[in-house]
């Protein structure tokens, strides 16, 4: 055993030594704070930007980074390195470089994908500040401060948000073949009650739709805290200075009563919230209702991929939520060796079309041509085969030309959507969960196990939602909520209202 | 070594052995293993049969063992991606074939070592490789190791090398040499001065051929089924592994269901569709559970050989 | 002085076996020694430095045992210990014994073509991941369109919803979970009985041996130090489960969790929001710690019994 012991300690001393070379690699003197060579000039040397993206890599990439690159160099010295990663990949690979301390420059962020405020707290991302103010200023001018005000992190913005739809607004999508059929009045619907008539209809006429409803969770009034399944949320509807339990407010229980009511009359499949494998596509018409977050003309998306027609009617006005907000986002990470030069970059992507169009759309004449209208076309099937990437998480929207048939007035639809958005009452207001994880560990296993059978209708509220409570309870529900009530507090305070 | 054949070579002609069970019991135990296997195979049928239904049906009706309607549009969602397809049925050849060289050469050397007796640290070693099965290096660590002190990013070596050793094999190992190595044997070979090197390659392999078949086995099952690797390492599509394209896919539908912020359609993600999915499974499995005979192959000469040397 | 020069002459006779164990030995130092270092993660609070992980570590403050409070100062931390553990000992030993039960019933079988298909088929489920596998399970159980409940109700029994009724998933995970890792487990038992001199079973039979005093004492005899050795290893990984198990083929559905949370999902399902590296480690080290611990006593225990069959 003696001997073991040595040679656990003879490879741990091995290992710290080469801990302690690359440390000596790594490290320049005096190089704890952040870059601050400020009085030369930052564009003196060449610099690559390592820009790692979310998506699946597109195969012309090289080509579009070889359009791009000449025009970056003559702009601010610098190339273009981008790099896409998979969907499904993003999340688990960008956090093992990030802790890995891996060299890079621009990291997508988001509240759904290498997770925004984790890593900003972690220290991930740089503070952009100072570094916007300095080289960022006509991005600044453009992109909506509802965004820039709602990423802020105690004051200080650590990425820069994409600017598109700023709020959220979650809809009804209806199949327009059925609705036409029936003579279905749909403006009348303002509640999930108001829905009952017209599943009945469907229910009881269409031999072909098993179920009505495409599974999805209601709408519910609240501002959710964290994540939408944990139990932490202001009522919209009520007291907007409280943080509340929203399993426990009586709008829950109605609403999930009325889901359950759905399930048992066979409205909702019955594999609802157990099926994760069931897809409800809309290739094919095997649904009459369904759940979408809108934008201004997302029903021409929709309907693409479908070939008939959808009709949609809101189930609230615009809201503005944090993640609405932080919903796709371009981080500088700490690692980056001239964040100036970066912040320069952002600004062009967000400032300059050719920029952001020759990343969002290819190369003009290979993947896309300009038409006489000023509007755009694809080449073919060469765009959408060998250059496909998601606009969304690319940069603002509202520099990009429109196609051929796009309405004319799609931007300043987007323009309309987000002036008419209401700001929600913890916009902006990040949650320090430093003292009470453990407690959220535990209510987060509450969540999952509970959320999704309530949701979807499939369990009965009256006793799961309180067998729920209980458990949350049990989890330390009270003290979470307690520490989150003070920061949220304070946090009004500075805000002043 | 001995050549003379004993009486026990009359085993495994024309596929019949004095071993085996006779008469009913034989065709009871038949048909339970004929059951089991059914059982596991199954699965399979089912992949297949997806593979080859039409997406409309699965939506509407699920799964069916004779679906409404048959398509091919699958595999010709494949074809159309066949350059990378081939690409990584070259990567994952190599990396297998490869990988499982060099993995059976390091394992059977060092689980021969700490088999012998004669090794003062035997003990020592066994539990160095011991102590890595319960204490595994950390994901991130391992990535450092990786890229940053090996300098591996988007190099082949880097799907081969962090999957070489595994201790359970290595004890594995060294149970097989301490009961299928006859001590005689080694004993008179030393007698006869032959080296330990020697000893090793022309006396313990070839009597540990079962051994070192499974050895090998397990090791190519888990090149061809590695794809964490190439997530961690490879971005250069040219070295995509099967499995890693497969992953990919199976990670994006995951991604999708999990994320209901931003629709698939927002996102411009394409997500192929089950039948193309399934197809990938069956042209990513079916080779390598197809080359499992021919290690069977060396589980029975082992016993031949193990039989003459007595 | 002596015990160095005492040492090197050690090291100098047994040369031969050291260059035996170096290719290894050097993997396992890079690979596994090195990257250990990883598990200190688990007793600081993490936080990135601009100089990369290492910096990052040096960094970070000391919380001593903090991480690891979410895994104790719970009320299901009884329960994920103990599912975690129950089903692990299922695992292990049905698991041990269909391997051995079906490499020695397929080593008994007369026509060698047929037990060739036999234990193919049998590696099948190896190659299909849990995800495949999830729906697979979900065209059986699925509660309108199951297989299953589709057979009930032809007999008029009324259909069952599978993925609310915790009653029946102890069943069906030891089930999916030897169906789909006995074919992989009974290889290497296959190579030893395979491996084992013909001679015994000769002699047995001009004894007049019936097959199945040749299994109790020939076959099972010669196969027990790898039964032993396999086990000792098993129960060092029991702390552990398989997530793709649990998690994919129950979707997760939150009605089972009391049969289905084990220390693994409890980690997954609690640290998705926090996004805690330090906590995940902390679970990472509590899981190995005491696989450890139970390795060593089991195997003290197995070497008291007969030194033969114990790991070292």
């Amino acid at each position: 055993m003696k001997k073991f012991l040595l040679l656990i300690s003879v490879v741990l001393s091995f290992s710290f030594v080469l801990v302690g070379c690359s440390d000596n690699d790594t490290t320049e003197p005096g190089s704890d704070t952040t870059n601050t060579e400020t009085n030369s000039d930052p564009t003196l040397e060449l610099y690559e930007i390592k820009w790692y993206a979310i998506g699946g890599p597109p195969q012309d990439l090289d080509l579009v980074l070889d359009e791009l690159n000449p025009y970056l160099k003559e702009k601010i010295n610098a190339t273009l390195d981008l790099e896409f990663i998979d969907w499904g990949e993003y999340d688990k690979k960008m956090t093992t470089m990030i802790t890995a301390g891996d060299k890079f420059d621009i990291a997508f962020t988001s509240s759904w994908a290498a997770n925004y405020i984790i890593n900003a707290q972690k220290g991930a991302f740089l503070g952009l500040n100072d570094l916007m103010d300095q080289y960022g200023q006509d991005m600044k001018a453009v992109i909506d401060p509802a965004f820039l005000e709602g990423a802020k992190i105690d004051g200080e913005l650590y990425a820069v948000p994409v600017n598109k739809e700023v709020g959220q607004q979650s809809v009804y999508v209806f199949n327009k073949r059925l609705v036409d059929k029936h003579n279905m009045d749909i403006s009348t619907i303002q509640s999930l009650e108001d829905l009952e008539p017209f599943l009945k209809m469907i229910k009881n006429n269409e031999a072909d739709i098993e179920a009505p409803i495409a599974p999805f969770s209601p709408y519910l009034p609240f501002d959710y805290i964290l994540q939408e399944k944990l139990p932490f949320a202001v009522n919209m509807d009520g007291d907007q200075a409280k943080i509340v339990n929203w399993y426990e407010e009586p709008e829950t229980m109605e609403t999930l009563k009325t889901m359950h009511k759905y399930y048992n009359a066979g409205y909702i499949p019955a594999d609802a919230g157990t099926n994760e494998n069931a897809t409800y596509d809309y290739q094919v018409e095997n649904w009459f209702v369904r759940k979408e977050m809108y934008q201004p003309y997302a029903e021409l998306l929709w309907q693409r991929s479908g070939n008939y027609e959808l009709v949609v009617q809101p189930m609230h006005d615009p809201i503005t939520f944090n993640n609405s907000v932080l919903g796709s986002m371009h981080a500088i990470s700490i690692t980056s060796d001239n964040p100036e030069r970066v912040m320069m970059f952002m600004n062009l992507l967000n400032t300059d079309p050719f920029v952001r169009t020759t990343i969002d759309k290819g190369v003009e004449g290979v993947h896309y041509e300009t038409l006489d209208s000023g509007k755009i076309r694809d080449i073919g099937t060469v765009r959408s085969e060998r250059y496909a990437v998601p606009t969304f998480a690319l940069g603002n929207h509202f520099i990009l030309p429109l196609y051929e048939d796009d309405p004319e007035d799609k931007w300043e639809s987007f323009q309309t959507f987000n002036d008419s958005s209401i700001n929600a009452p913890t916009l902006g207001f990040v949650f320090d969960t430093d003292s009470v994880r453990t407690e959220i560990a535990a209510i987060s296993n509450v969540a999952e196990q509970y959320n999704k059978s309530l949701m979807n209708g499939a369990v009965d509220p009256e006793k799961y939602l309180a067998e729920a409570n209980k458990k949350f309870k049990d989890a330390g529900i009270d003290t979470v909520i307690e520490e989150m009530q003070k920061q949220y507090d304070e946090w009004r305070k500075a805000q002043g209202k | 070594m001995p050549k003379k054949a004993n009486n026990s070579s009359l085993t495994l002609t024309n596929g019949y052995t004095p071993y085996g069970l006779k008469g009913i019991s034989n065709v009871i135990l038949s048909i339970m293993m004929a059951v089991f296997s059914f059982i596991c195979l199954f699965p399979f049928i089912y992949v297949i049969i997806i593979s080859f239904t039409a997406e409309e049906s699965l939506i509407r009706n699920g799964f069916q063992i004779i679906p409404d309607s048959w398509s091919l549009e699958g595999y010709k969602y494949l074809w159309k991606s066949q350059g990378q397809i081939l690409r990584s049925i070259g990567v994952t050849l190599f990396i297998t074939v490869f990988g499982t060289l060099l993995s059976v050469v390091m394992i059977s050397l060092f689980g021969y070592a700490i088999s012998r007796k004669e090794f003062k640290y035997r003990r020592l070693f066994t539990f160095l490789a011991f102590f890595t099965m319960l204490f595994g290096g950390g994901l991130v660590p391992t990535y450092i190791v990786v890229t940053q002190f090996l300098g591996l990013r988007d190099n082949i070596l880097a799907l081969i090398l962090p999957l070489v050793v595994q201790a359970f094999w290595i004890i594995i190992m060294r149970t097989f040499f301490i009961r299928s190595v006859p001590e005689a044997v080694i004993e008179s070979a030393r007698i006869d001065g032959a080296s330990e090197i020697r000893i090793f390659m022309q006396i313990v392999l070839p009597l540990s051929l079962p051994a070192i078949a499974t050895i090998a086995l397990f090791s190519t099952l888990t090149y061809w089924n590695d794809w964490f690797q190439a997530l961690l390492y490879i971005t250069d599509p040219d070295l995509y592994p099967l499995q890693a394209l497969l992953s990919k896919i199976e990670s994006n539908i995951e991604f999708l269901k999990e994320m209901k912020l931003i629709s698939g359609l927002q996102a411009g993600i394409t997500i192929p569709e089950d039948s193309a999915k399934m197809a990938m499974v069956v042209i990513s499995t079916l080779p390598i559970a197809l080359s499992y005979p021919f290690f069977q192959k060396y589980f029975v000469e082992g016993l031949t050989v193990g039989s003459v040397k007595e | 002085m002596k015990w160095f020069k005492n040492t090197l002459r050690d090291l100098y006779a047994n040369r031969i076996w050291l260059m035996f164990v170096l290719p290894a030995t050097i993997w396992f130092i890079i690979f596994s020694y090195l990257p250990m270092i990883g598990h200190v993660i688990a007793f600081k609070d993490f936080r990135i430095h601009r100089d990369g992980f290492f910096a990052s570590l040096w960094h970070s403050e000391w919380v001593g045992f903090k991480n690891f409070e979410f895994l104790f100062k719970t009320n299901v931390a009884w329960e994920i210990t103990r599912n975690t553990i129950l089903y692990n000992l299922v695992f292990i030993f049905l698991g041990l014994f269909l391997a051995v039960a079906f490499a020695i019933g397929l080593s008994l079988l007369a026509n060698k073509k047929l037990t060739k298909i036999y234990q193919t088929g049998m590696l099948f489920p190896h190659f299909l991941s849990w995800v495949v596998v999830s729906y697979f399970v979900m065209t059986f159980l699925s509660t309108d369109r199951g297989a299953i409940n589709s057979l009930l109700s032809f007999f008029g029994v009324e259909a069952i919803s599978w993925y609310y009724e915790p009653i029946y998933w102890p069943f069906i995970l030891v089930f999916m979970a030897m169906w789909k890792g006995v074919g992989y487990q009974m290889i290497v038992y296959l190579a030893a009985i395979v491996g084992i001199d013909r001679s015994y079973y000769e002699a047995a039979m001009i004894d007049g041996a019936s097959k199945w005093q040749q299994i109790r004492h020939i076959t099972i005899p010669m196969i027990t130090p790898l039964m032993m050795i396999l086990t000792i290893m098993n129960i060092g990984r029991i702390f552990y489960s398989d997530f793709g198990l649990f998690y994919q083929v129950t979707q997760n559905s939150g009605a089972l969790y009391d049969v289905t949370n084990t220390i693994d999902m409890y980690v997954y399902n609690g640290l998705t929001t926090l996004g805690d590296m330090s906590m995940t480690a902390a679970a990472g080290f509590y899981q190995s710690v005491v696989g450890f611990a139970l390795v060593i006593i089991t195997n003290y225990v197995v070497k008291k019994v007969d030194e033969d069959y114990a790991l070292f």
